[in-house]
C-alpha cells in the first residue's frame, strides 16, 4: 500500500481539532526521493501538511492538524504531486457532531387496550451523529430506592422518541424506575428517572353518554330537565372512577358549566334547572379515583333538548 | 358479617390497589369464561366437577379470611399462597388454544402481579415467611379437552377465591 492515513479519531466534536498523518512507503518505486505529500479535505484545494519528515525506515510521513473541523462529514485525502496532477494515495472518512444532550420531558402512559406502557421523551437537538436512545427500567417498590428485577431494555423503532414496554415485562401495582439513555460515539447521557406504578398513569378513554327518553321514565318529566345515562370506557370498568359533566346551550356561545363529582356510571340521570325546549351540548370525562390517574379527554358531544 | 381483624395496620393504598387488582382479575377471568363457553360450549363448571376430581385440580383455601375469625396474617398468607397456586394452574393451562392464549396469558400475569402485591405487603409488615412458597405439583392435562375443561374449573375456582378475597378487602377498607 503506497500511502496510509491514520486519524486521531474517526468521529470528533464538531468545530474541534482533528490530527491526521499519512505515510508513504518506500516501495512506491516510481516516486522521487523526496515526494511532497499533500492533503485535500473534501472539495477544498490541496494543502501541504504542518510537518513532513523522513522516518528511520525510509518512509515519508506528513502530519496535519485541522484546528476547527466544521463538517459533519467529509473525506480527507492523502495525495502526492505526481506529474501535473495530484495523486490520491489514501482516503479517510471524518465525521463530527455533538455528544447527546440529556433526554428531557420523559413521561409515560399505560394503555389498557394494548396493555403496554408507552413512554416518550424529548431527544434534544440533532447531534449529527447516529445516536441510540434506550428506555431502561427496573422493578422497584415503595419510593424506588431499591432495585429489584431489571426489565428488558426497550429500544424504539428507527429514530422514534417513544417506546412501549409490553405487559409481560410489567409488574402492575408496584413502582418501577424508568429513564432514557442516549448514546453516540461522543458520549452517553441519562435522563432523570421516573418512579411510577404503571396503573397510576393509565390514560382513560372518555365514558359513553346516551340520551334517555323522558316520556319512558316512571315519573312524569319535570320541565327544563335533561335525561341522560353514561357508563365508563369498558376496559377500565374495574377501576373506581370519578367523572365530571359539562354543558352549554347549543346556541348563544355561553361558556361551559361543570357538574362534578359524578359517579362513573349512571343509567338514569336527570339534570334540571334549564329553560324548557332548549338544546344543550353535553360532554363528560372521568379519572381514576381515589387512586391516582389521568383525566380522560372529554367525550364526544351529546345534544339534548330540555323537556317542555 | 366478618369477625374482628387483628391489629395489623394495612395501608389504605394497599387495600385500594388490591381491590382494584381483584376487580381487574375478575373481569379478565370473566372474559376467559365467556370465550371458553362461546368457543367450546363449556359453560358450566358444575358439569365438570367429576373430571376436576379425577384431574386433581386443587382449590385454594381462605379459611383465615372467613367471617368467623378473620386472622389477618394467616389471611394474607393464604391469599398469597392461593394466588401463587392459581398462577401455577393457569401456567399449566398454557397452550390451550391460540384463541384463548392472549386472555389466558393476561389473566396469569394479573394473578402473578397481585401475588407480588400481597407478598410485598407481607414483607413490609414483616410477616412474610423467610422463603417464597414453591409450586406444588400441577395437574397433568393430557388432551385439549382436559385443558379446556381445566380452564373452566380453574377460572371458576379463582373467581370464588377472589370473591371472598374482595369481601375481606372491602371489609378492611371500611373506615
Amino acid at each position: 500500500k503506497c500511502g496510509h492515513i491514520r486519524i486521531s479519531a474517526p468521529i470528533v466534536h464538531l468545530g474541534g481539532p482533528v490530527t491526521a498523518s499519512c505515510t508513504i512507503s518506500q516501495n512506491c518505486s516510481h516516486l522521487d526521493l523526496e515526494p511532497q505529500i499533500l492533503w485535500r479535505l473534501g472539495e477544498e484545494p490541496e494543502q501541504p501538511g504542518d510537518r513532513q519528515q523522513r522516518l528511520p525506515d525510509g518512509t515519508q510521513e506528513s502530519t496535519i492538524t485541522l484546528l476547527h473541523f466544521n463538517h459533519t462529514q467529509a473525506f480527507l485525502f492523502c495525495c502526492l504531486q505526481w506529474g501535473n496532477r495530484p495523486q490520491i494515495l489514501d482516503q479517510a472518512e471524518l465525521r463530527a457532531g455533538y455528544p447527546p444532550t440529556v433526554p428531557s420531558n420523559l413521561s409515560c402512559i399505560m394503555n389498557l387496550t394494548t396493555n403496554s406502557l408507552t413512554c416518550q421523551w424529548d431527544p434534544g437537538p440533532d447531534t449529527h451523529l447516529p445516536t441510540n436512545f434506550t428506555l431502561k427500567s427496573f422493578k422497584s417498590r415503595g419510593d424506588c430506592q431499591t432495585q429489584e428485577d431489571s426489565i428488558l431494555d426497550c429500544v424504539p423503532e428507527n429514530g422514534q422518541s417513544y417506546c412501549s414496554i409490553p405487559r409481560k415485562h410489567l409488574l402492575l401495582y408496584q413502582n418501577m424506575v424508568i429513564w432514557v439513555q442516549a448514546e453516540n460515539a461522543l458520549g452517553t447521557r441519562q435522563s432523570t428517572q421516573l418512579c411510577l406504578d404503571p396503573m397510576d398513569v393509565v390514560k382513560l378513554e372518555p365514558p359513553t353518554l346516551w340520551t334517555l327518553d323522558p316520556s319512558s321514565q316512571a315519573s312524569p318529566p319535570h320541565p327544563g330537565c335533561l335525561w341522560l345515562g353514561w357508563e365508563p370506557w369498558k376496559p377500565s370498568v374495574f377501576m373506581n372512577q370519578e367523572c365530571e359533566l359539562r354543558h352549554q346551550p347549543q346556541r348563544g356561545g355561553a361558556s361551559w358549566v361543570q357538574v362534578a363529582p359524578l359517579p362513573s356510571s349512571a343509567y338514569q340521570y336527570e339534570l334540571c334547572g334549564f329553560p324548557p325546549a332548549t338544546v344543550y351540548t353535553l360532554q363528560m370525562r372521568c379519572i381514576r379515583s381515589p387512586l391516582p390517574g389521568h383525566w380522560s379527554s372529554w367525550s364526544p358531544s351529546l345534544e339534548l333538548r330540555t323537556t317542555e | 358479617p366478618l369477625g374482628p381483624a387483628n391489629s395489623l395496620p394495612l395501608p389504605r393504598s394497599f387495600l385500594l390497589k388490591s381491590s382494584e387488582q381483584v376487580r381487574k382479575i375478575q373481569a379478565q377471568g370473566a372474559m376467559l369464561q365467556e370465550k371458553l363457553c362461546a368457543t367450546y360450549k363449556l359453560c358450566h363448571p358444575e358439569e365438570l366437577a367429576l373430571l376436576g376430581h379425577s384431574l386433581g385440580i386443587p382449590r385454594a383455601p381462605l379459611s383465615s379470611c372467613s367471617s368467623q375469625a378473620l386472622q389477618l396474617t394467616g389471611c394474607l398468607s393464604q391469599l398469597h399462597r392461593g394466588l401463587f397456586l392459581y398462577q401455577g394452574l393457569l401456567q399449566a393451562l398454557a397452550g390451550t388454544s391460540p384463541e384463548l392464549s392472549p386472555t389466558l396469558d393476561m389473566l396469569q400475569l394479573d394473578v402473578a402481579n397481585f401475588a407480588t402485591t400481597v407478598w410485598q405487603q407481607m414483607e413490609d409488615l414483616e410477616v412474610a415467611p423467610a422463603v417464597q412458597p414453591t409450586q406444588s405439583t400441577m395437574p397433568t392435562f393430557t388432551s385439549d379437552f382436559q385443558r379446556r375443561a381445566g380452564g373452566v374449573l380453574v377460572t371458576s375456582h379463582l373467581q370464588s377465591f377472589l370473591g371472598l378475597a374482595y369481601r375481606v378487602l372491602r371489609y378492611l377498607a371500611e373506615p
